[in-house]
C-alpha cells in the first residue's frame, strides 16, 4: 500500500502552499527559527503499552495527568456520558481464558484514521509525523468522526468551558481528543501521560526510527493493535492483550 | 383533443380562515423549534438526551427522515416525465414542490442541530473529499438547482420539451443523493448495526415508502381544503403505489437483519435490536413493522377498506410513523448498542453497556419544526404559484379510466 | 478614527507591569491592524497542523501582552471583555471575535 503522493498529502501540501502564497502576497514573511520547524513526514509517532506490567495505579494516574495536563473532564453541567473522556481506564476479561486485562484507551493516532476520512471540512486531520487531531477552526461539530471512529476515542464539548490551559484551547460545540500531547512533543518532550508512569510500561517514540527503543522493543515481544482487522494501523501498540 | 390541455393549473385562493389558521399553527411549531434551538445552542449540548455515546439523537431521527422522504416525494414526477406515464403529469410540479421542501425541512435541522451552526459557511467552503458527508452537502445543493430547473421547464410551455431530460438528470441524482444518505450509515465500519452495504438500497426503497405517503397527504389535504375535484382514478393508483412501496421496505428490513444474524459476530446487535432491545425492539416490531407496515398494506389490500380516502390517508400516516421509528431504531437503537472493540472479550468497565438515552423536549420541538418548515413552504408556495391543477377528476386525471 | 486610535494607544501596553515587548512582533501599527486576522489564520494553520511553534502572531502572544489588569483584584481581565484590546475595535466595526469560545482571553497566571 505504499503510494508515491497520496490524496490527502496532495491536500496538504497544496493548501499549504496556497497557505503561504496568499500571505506572502500581502507581505513579507520572517523566517521562522530553525529548531521550531514543521512536524515532520520522516517521523511517526507511536506508544507501546505493556499491559502485563502495568498497574491499575498507573492507569489512573495516566488518565489524571492527562485531565491536568488539558483542562478536560471538569465540566460543570455536563453528566458522566457528556462528560469529555479523552483517555480512560478499560477493563476486559478473556471469554476463553477468563484472563482480565486493564489498560488505557484513547485515541489510537491511525495511519489510516476513519476520523479523517468522514470529516466533511478536513478538521479531522493527521499531521505529518501520524498524530490525528481535531482542528476547531473548522470543526462545525457534526460528530461523524465521533460515529466513524472505532475506539469511542473522540468527545464532544456539551457546554460553554473557561479557563483554558494556554496550550489547548477547547470550546463548546466542537469534538475533541487525545492529542498525544502535540505541544510537549515538539518542544521534545514525553505525553503527559507517559511521562507520569516511571516505569518503562509505556514507551513513547519514533516508529519510522529503527534504533529508537520502541521500534527495537516492539521488534523483540509480541504486541498487537486494537481492532487489528479493521487495517487502520494504529500509532498505539499493546502488548499484553 | 389533446388531453393535456384540458389541464388547468391554479393558485389556491388562500383567503379564508383554515388557511390562515394553518399558516398560524405551523408558525408556533417553527417559532418553538426556534426558540428550541436558541436553548440547546446557547447552554450547549448538556441540556439534550445526546451524549458521547449517542452523538446524534432525535433532531438527526427527524432529519434523516425528511431528507430520506423528500428524494421519493420526487416520484410522482419522474414517474411521470421519465417514465410516460400521462397520468401522473398534473401532479408533477407539486412533486417537485414536496421533493425539496422536505429537503429544506430536513437540512434546516440537521444545520442547527450542529455543535456550531454558526460555521455553516466553513462546511460550505471547506471540502474534504474522501467524506460522504461533504458529497452529501454537494448532493443536497445539487438537488436544490436540479429540482428547480425541472419545476421550470414543466412551468414554463416553452421547455415543457426538455423536461423529461431533466426529469431523468432529476430521477438519477435523487437515486445518489439517498445512496449517499445510506451510505452515512452503511460505510461505518466501526459500528455492528450499520456497517451494511445494502442500507444505501435499503435507504432509497424507504425514500418510495415516505414521500409518498408525505405526497398523498399533502394532496389529499389540499384538495379537501380547496373543495377542488380528486379522481379515484388517480388516489386509487398512488395507493397501490404506496402498498407495493411499503411491502418492499419490508423485504428490504428482513434481508437486512437477516443477513447480519448469518454472521455470528452480529447476532448480538441482531438480538439487541429485534429481541432484547426494550425500546428499540418495541419500536422495531410494534411501530416500524406492524403499525408502519402491516396495518397500512391491510388499509390499502382489504377489500373492506380498500379504495377509501379516509383509509388511504391513514395509512399514508402511518407510514410516516413507522418510518419516523424505523430511523429511530437505526440511528438511536445502532449507537445504544456498543461497538465490538475487543473480539472474544467483555468488557468489564470502562465502555460498553447499552448507552442509554432519552431524548429531551427541545430536540422534539426542532424535529417537528422541520416538519413544520416544510408544510408551511408547500403552503406559501401552492398559494402563489400555480402547482395544483384545478381539477383532478377522473376525466381529467385518465380520459381512458372507465373504458 | 481619533478616538479610535487613542483607545489603541492606550491599551498598547496592555499589562504595564509585565515587561513591554520591543522586538518586532508588529512592523506597523497600521500593518498588524489591517493584516492580523491573516497572520493568525496562517500561523493557526502553521501551528496546529504542521506544529510549528514559534512566538510571531501566535495569539497567545498577543493576549500575553495585551491583556490588562483588573487594579482592584489584580486579576486579568478578558482581552476580548467590553472595551479591552480586542473588543474596542471589534464592538465599532461589528465583527464578533470567534478565537475566544476555545482560546484563553487571558494570560496563565502568574505568567510575565
Amino acid at each position: 500500500m505504499t503510494k508515491a503522493l497520496n490524496r490527502r498529502d496532495f491536500i496538504q501540501n497544496t493548501s499549504a502552499i496556497l497557505g503561504v502564497a496568499s500571505v506572502a502576497s500581502g507581505f513579507t514573511l520572517t523566517t521562522f527559527a530553525a529548531d521550531k520547524g514543521p512536524a515532520s513526514g520522516g517521523k511517526r509517532w507511536g506508544m507501546l503499552i505493556n499491559t502485563n506490567i502495568l498497574s491499575e495505579a498507573e492507569i489512573d494516574s495516566m488518565v489524571s495527568a492527562c485531565k491536568k495536563e488539558h483542562g478536560w473532564g471538569f465540566e460543570e453541567h455536563s453528566t458522566g456520558s457528556q462528560k469529555p473522556s479523552w483517555i480512560k481506564k478499560v477493563k476486559v476479561q478473556d471469554r476463553a481464558t477468563k484472563k482480565i486485562t486493564s489498560l488505557p484507551l484513547m485515541c489510537q493516532h491511525c495511519e489510516e484514521p476513519p476520523c479523517v476520512d468522514v470529516c466533511p471540512t478536513n478538521a479531522s486531520m493527521k499531521r505529518l509525523d501520524g498524530v490525528v487531531l481535531v482542528d476547531r477552526h473548522l470543526c462545525i461539530g457534526c460528530r461523524f468522526c465521533m460515529m466513524a471512529c472505532p475506539y469511542d476515542a473522540r468527545s464532544f464539548v456539551h457546554e460553554d468551558l473557561s479557563n483554558q490551559k494556554e496550550h489547548m484551547p477547547r470550546g463548546k460545540g466542537t469534538v475533541e481528543s487525545c492529542t498525544l500531547c502535540v505541544h510537549k512533543i515538539d518542544n521534545g518532550e514525553q505525553p503527559a501521560c507517559v511521562a507520569s508512569v516511571k516505569t518503562d510500561a509505556v514507551i513513547f517514540g519514533d516508529l519510522k526510527d529503527k534504533n529508537s527503543i520502541i521500534s527495537k522493543t516492539l521488534r523483540k515481544i509480541q504486541s498487537t493493535q486494537i481492532r487489528a482487522d479493521l487495517n487502520l494501523n494504529t500509532g498505539v501498540r499493546y502488548s499484553g492483550i | 383533443m389533446n388531453k393535456i390541455s384540458k389541464v388547468r393549473y391554479q393558485q389556491v385562493d388562500g383567503s379564508g380562515t383554515g388557511f390562515y389558521v394553518l399558516v398560524a399553527l405551523l408558525s408556533v411549531l417553527i417559532v418553538v423549534a426556534l426558540g428550541a434551538v436558541y436553548f440547546m445552542e446557547h447552554n450547549g449540548h448538556y441540556v439534550t438526551g445526546m451524549s458521547n455515546r449517542i452523538v446524534w439523537g432525535t433532531p438527526h431521527v427527524f432529519a434523516i427522515f425528511l431528507i430520506v422522504a423528500a428524494s421519493g416525494a420526487l416520484n410522482v414526477a419522474s414517474i411521470s416525465s421519465v417514465f410516460q406515464k400521462k397520468m401522473y403529469k398534473p401532479l408533477s410540479r407539486l412533486s417537485g414542490l414536496v421533493s425539496l421542501a422536505l429537503l429544506a425541512g430536513g437540512l434546516m435541522i440537521l444545520v442547527l442541530d450542529l455543535g456550531r451552526p454558526d460555521r455553516l459557511i466553513v462546511a460550505m467552503t471547506e471540502y474534504n473529499f474522501k467524506s460522504i458527508f461533504a458529497w452529501n452537502i454537494i448532493l443536497y445543493n445539487g438537488f436544490f438547482v436540479i429540482v428547480g430547473v425541472y419545476l421550470w421547464m414543466m412551468f414554463e410551455r416553452r421547455m415543457n420539451k426538455f423536461s423529461s431530460k431533466v426529469g431523468l438528470l432529476a430521477l438519477t441524482w435523487r437515486l445518489i443523493l439517498t445512496t449517499g444518505t445510506g451510505s452515512i450509515f452503511g460505510f461505518l465500519v466501526s459500528r455492528q448495526a450499520y456497517d451494511a452495504v445494502i442500507m444505501a438500497p435499503m435507504f432509497i426503497i424507504m425514500s418510495f415508502a415516505f414521500g409518498l405517503a408525505f405526497f398523498i397527504l399533502i394532496l389529499l389535504a389540499s384538495y379537501k381544503w380547496t373543495e377542488r375535484d380528486l379522481g379515484d382514478a388517480i388516489m386509487n393508483r398512488l395507493g397501490n403505489l404506496l402498498g407495493v412501496f411499503i411491502a418492499a421496505v419490508i423485504y428490504f428490513v428482513a434481508i437486512y437483519h437477516l443477513g447480519n444474524l448469518y454472521i455470528t459476530e452480529n447476532t448480538g446487535v441482531e438480538d439487541f435490536l429485534l429481541f432484547d432491545g426494550e425500546i428499540y425492539s418495541q419500536l422495531f416490531w410494534y411501530v416500524q413493522i406492524i403499525l408502519g407496515g402491516l396495518v397500512p398494506i391491510a388499509l390499502i389490500y382489504s377489500p373492506v377498506t380498500r379504495g377509501n380516502r379516509m383509509t388511504l390517508g391513514l395509512a399514508s400516516v402511518l407510514v410516516i410513523i413507522g418510518g419516523i421509528a424505523q430511523i429511530y431504531v437505526i440511528i438511536i437503537g445502532g449507537q445504544a448498542y456498543p461497538m465490538e472493540m475487543f473480539p472474544g472479550m467483555d468488557i468489564i468497565s470502562g465502555y460498553g453497556g447499552i448507552a442509554s438515552y432519552i431524548p429531551s423536549i427541545a430536540e422534539i420541538f426542532l424535529g417537528v419544526g422541520g416538519i413544520a418548515v416544510a408544510l408551511i413552504t408547500i403552503v406559501f408556495f401552492v398559494k402563489f404559484l400555480p402547482f395544483l391543477p384545478e381539477s383532478l377528476s377522473d376525466e381529467v386525471a385518465d380520459p381512458h379510466h372507465n373504458r | 478614527m481619533g478616538t479610535m486610535f487613542a483607545q489603541y494607544s492606550n491599551n498598547l501596553s496592555g499589562n504595564s507591569d509585565a515587561t513591554y515587548r520591543t522586538d518586532p512582533f508588529h512592523e506597523s501599527i497600521s500593518s498588524i491592524r489591517k493584516m492580523h486576522p491573516e497572520l493568525l489564520k496562517h500561523k493557526r494553520n502553521e501551528t496546529l497542523r504542521h506544529g510549528v511553534r514559534t512566538e510571531e502572531n501566535s495569539l497567545k502572544e498577543c493576549v500575553n501582552c495585551h491583556a490588562n489588569i483588573n487594579e482592584n483584584t489584580g486579576h486579568y481581565i478578558d482581552v476580548n471583555k467590553k472595551g479591552q484590546f480586542c473588543s474596542s475595535c471589534h464592538k465599532k466595526v461589528s465583527i464578533s471575535v470567534d478565537c475566544f469560545s476555545c482560546h484563553r482571553p487571558t494570560p496563565t497566571k502568574g505568567g510575565s
